[in-house]
C-alpha cells in the first residue's frame, strides 16, 4: 500500500473525509460544504452549550431525566447524567475541528432520536394527565435551556436530528482541521 | 458505516473516561450506584420503632419545631434568599457537594432533621433526606407541604442569604 493511499485512509479514519465510494452524491445541494459548515456550527453551539450548562450538575441533571418517567433513581440514571454531557461536549467539538465526525454526528442522530422519543412520550403524558392540548404543553425538557412548548421541542429536535443525519450522510466535509501529515 | 460506529465508540469511550474522572474530582460527584432507592420510607405506625424516612404534616413540623427539631431547605440558594421558613438551614440538593463541609457539621441526628422544598410538586427534600440517610444521618424528616404550605397557612417567612438560625447551630 503506497503512502498516498495509507494518508486516504488515515484521513478517512479520522476526518470522516471520503474522497471515492460517495462521488455520485457530491453534487446535492444538501451538502454544499457552507451548508454543512452551518448544520455543524449550529450543532456545536447547541450542544457545548447545553453540555456545560450540565456538566458538573449530574444530581440536578438526573433530576431532570427522571422527569421523563423512564428511568428511577439509581446506577443506570446516574451514570447517564454523568457521562451525557461529556459526550454531548466532545461531539460538539468534533463538529467544530472535523476530528470523528462522522462518529459523532452517528451519536447525534442516536441521541436526538431517542430524545424525541422521550419528549413526545412525555408530552402525551401531560396531554392525557391534564387534558391539554398537544399546542398548549409548557414543560422542562431537562435540556439545561429552561422550560418551552413541547412542539417548539419537538421541531428543534427533529431539525437537530435532519442536520445530523445530513451531516452523516455527506459524502465529503470540508474546513476541516487537517493536520499537515495528511495533507502529503 | 463500520468506520462511523468504531468512531462513535471512541468518542462515547473516551467521554465515559473524561465524565467519571471529573466526576471523582468534583465537588459536586456523586456515587452512581450508591443505593438510594433502598432508603425506607416508614407509615405512621412504623415511626419510632423502624429506621426510615417519615413525612410530617404541617402540624407534625410545627410541634416538632418547637421541641427543638432543625430545619433544612434543600431548594436553591437564590429561592432560599427569596424566602424560607425561619431558622432553615439551606443545603441546596442539586449542589450539596459545595454546601456539605459547611452545613454538615451543623446538622444532628438527635434534634430530628425536617427538610423541604417548594411544595408537593417538588421530591427534593425526600431525594435529600435520602442523600443524607445515606451519609448516616438518622431521624429524618420531611416536609411534602413544604414553603408552599407554610406560606397559605400565614406563617411567618424570613428572607435573606443566611438564617438566624445558622450561625447558632454552626
Amino acid at each position: 500500500m503506497g503512502r498516498v493511499d495509507r494518508s486516504m485512509q488515515w484521513r478517512e479514519a479520522l476526518f470522516g473525509i471520503e474522497t471515492a465510494g460517495r462521488g455520485t452524491d457530491a453534487g446535492r445541494w444538501i451538502y454544499n460544504p457552507y451548508l454543512l459548515l452551518v448544520f455543524r456550527l449550529v450543532l456545536a453551539a447547541v450542544f457545548i452549550y447545553a453540555a456545560f450548562l450540565k456538566i458538573g450538575k449530574p444530581v440536578s441533571f438526573a433530576e431532570e431525566i427522571k422527569m421523563y418517567g423512564i428511568l428511577d433513581a439509581g446506577p443506570t440514571l446516574y451514570i447517564v447524567a454523568i457521562v451525557l454531557p461529556w459526550i454531548e461536549l466532545l461531539c460538539g467539538l468534533s463538529f467544530i475541528s472535523g476530528f470523528f465526525m462522522r462518529g459523532a454526528a452517528l451519536i447525534f442522530i442516536v441521541l436526538n432520536a431517542v430524545f424525541l422519543v422521550f419528549v413526545s412520550i412525555r408530552t402525551g403524558y401531560i396531554m392525557n394527565g391534564e387534558g391539554i392540548a398537544f399546542l398548549e404543553v409548557y414543560f422542562d425538557c431537562g435540556c439545561g435551556f429552561g422550560s418551552t412548548y413541547a412542539w417548539k421541542k419537538i421541531l428543534e429536535d427533529f431539525l437537530f436530528l435532519l442536520f445530523s443525519g445530513i451531516l452523516f450522510a455527506a459524502p465529503v466535509y470540508r474546513f476541516v482541521l487537517v493536520p499537515a501529515r495528511a495533507g502529503r | 458505516m463500520r468506520t462511523s460506529i468504531i468512531q462513535a465508540f471512541a468518542v462515547a469511550l473516551l467521554g465515559c473516561v473524561i465524565a467519571f474522572t471529573h466526576n471523582a474530582v468534583s465537588v459536586n460527584g456523586i456515587n452512581p450506584f450508591r443505593r438510594i432507592g433502598d432508603v425506607p420510607v416508614l407509615g405512621v405506625e412504623e415511626w419510632g420503632t423502624e429506621d426510615g424516612l417519615h413525612f410530617l404534616t404541617l402540624e407534625e413540623v410545627r410541634s416538632s419545631l418547637a421541641s427543638g427539631a432543625m430545619l433544612i431547605d434543600s431548594r436553591t440558594e437564590d429561592e432560599y434568599a427569596e424566602g424560607h421558613i425561619p431558622d432553615a438551614i439551606n443545603l441546596d440538593y442539586f449542589e450539596m457537594g459545595k454546601y456539605l463541609d459547611r452545613v454538615l457539621p451543623a446538622i444532628s441526628s438527635d434534634r430530628g432533621i425536617i427538610i423541604y422544598c417548594t411544595g408537593l410538586d417538588c421530591d427534593d427534600s425526600e431525594m435529600l433526606a435520602r442523600e443524607l440517610y445515606l451519609l448516616g444521618f438518622r431521624n429524618l424528616f420531611c416536609f411534602r407541604g413544604g414553603l408552599e404550605e407554610w406560606e397559605n397557612s400565614g406563617l411567618p417567612v424570613e428572607t435573606g442569604s443566611e438564617s438566624a438560625g445558622y450561625g447558632e447551630s454552626g
